[in-house]
């Protein structure tokens, strides 16, 4: 005679009608933690890295100017010259008083390119900057 | 004989099977047109621009000079050292300075050449911030108990007065370039 174990008659799904409450409530950390992005980079760029660094608060006085591995500047959506700077970043300045400038500059660099953005960036009395770095562990 | 008309029962459910999967479409897309780092990196205030540069002579014990040149040497007040010595280099001299009215504090200046590399730069600005912040903290936790950035701000700002972030940028020499 075969033994037949008794089972009793259990459905055995995983419920799934909570799962778009859940999927939704992810969307929502997400929609809340990020902002859009703004830009398309069009230079190549890998940030230096350090330990003693600072976040900056707040996002919307940030303004970026990206120098890329091949030493060209870009501000904004656009490649532009180093004589361009001045006017561009002055812009900013009228529009948003107390701008943070974000440099975000290739580690490969050399330091004049980084002075020169620097000279135009004081001739436009944008005066708070920010070397952009990534943390060492 | 009443006639009894058969009702067909209908389904008048929204299905709401696919929903999850809508959800997940939206969770995809905001997750890659978003971007999540922080901002982070090393904050300084660039001096007003001038036309014609007053020199102001300080005096030699007041200054921490510091030559980054083209090959990455360090030199600190013309001795050469290597970049994760200034830290320390520095943290004595700003604890020495701590009570001096504040125009008798440190002032660390970086000079770079033209060629010198920005990530050697960064180091050292690096440097000489952390050298900083573990004075402002040892001073912090000796004085009120706790790390610098657990502070209050009234206790914040007395602080950031007794040992004040003085760095100043040197203009790379022009004849390089």
């Amino acid at each position: 005679m075969e033994f037949k174990t008794k089972r009793a008659a259990v459905k055995q799904e995983i419920p799934t009608t909570s799962m778009p409450d859940i999927v939704f409530m992810l969307l929502m950390f997400f929609m809340v933690v990020t902002t859009l992005r703004e830009v398309d980079l069009l230079v190549q760029f890998k940030l230096p890295e350090a330990k003693a660094i600072e976040k900056i608060e707040n996002k919307r006085l940030v303004s970026y100017i990206w120098v890329g591995k091949d030493g060209r500047i870009q501000i904004n959506d656009s490649i532009v010259k180093l004589s361009e700077v001045q006017s561009i970043m002055y812009d900013k300045r009228q529009s948003l008083p107390n701008v943070i400038v974000s440099l975000r500059i290739d580690k490969g660099s050399d330091m004049g390119i980084v002075t020169d953005i620097q000279q135009e960036l004081r001739k436009a009395y944008c005066l708070r900057i920010n070397y952009s770095a990534t943390i060492k562990i | 004989m009443a006639l009894l008309k058969k009702k067909n029962v209908r389904n008048v459910e929204i299905p709401t099977a696919s929903q999850a999967d809508l959800a997940f479409l939206l969770l995809l897309f905001f997750l890659v047109s978003t971007i999540i780092d922080v901002d982070t990196g090393i904050g300084l205030t660039l001096p007003e621009y001038v036309e014609d540069i007053q020199t102001v002579e300080v005096p030699k014990d007041r200054m921490a000079a510091i030559l980054v040149n083209e090959n990455g040497d360090v030199l600190v007040d013309g001795t050469p050292t290597s970049v994760f010595q200034v830290k320390d280099n520095l943290k004595q001299r700003i604890v020495s300075k701590i009570d001096l009215p504040s125009n008798k504090k440190l002032i660390v200046s970086v000079k770079t050449d033209r060629k010198t590399n920005y990530n050697i730069y960064i180091q050292v600005l690096d440097q000489i911030k952390q050298s900083y912040f573990e004075v402002r903290d040892d001073y912090s936790t000796a004085n009120y108990g706790s790390k610098f950035k657990d502070l209050s701000t009234e206790n914040q700002d007395i602080v950031k007065d007794k040992i004040p972030i003085i760095i100043s940028l040197a203009e790379p020499e022009s004849v390089k370039k």
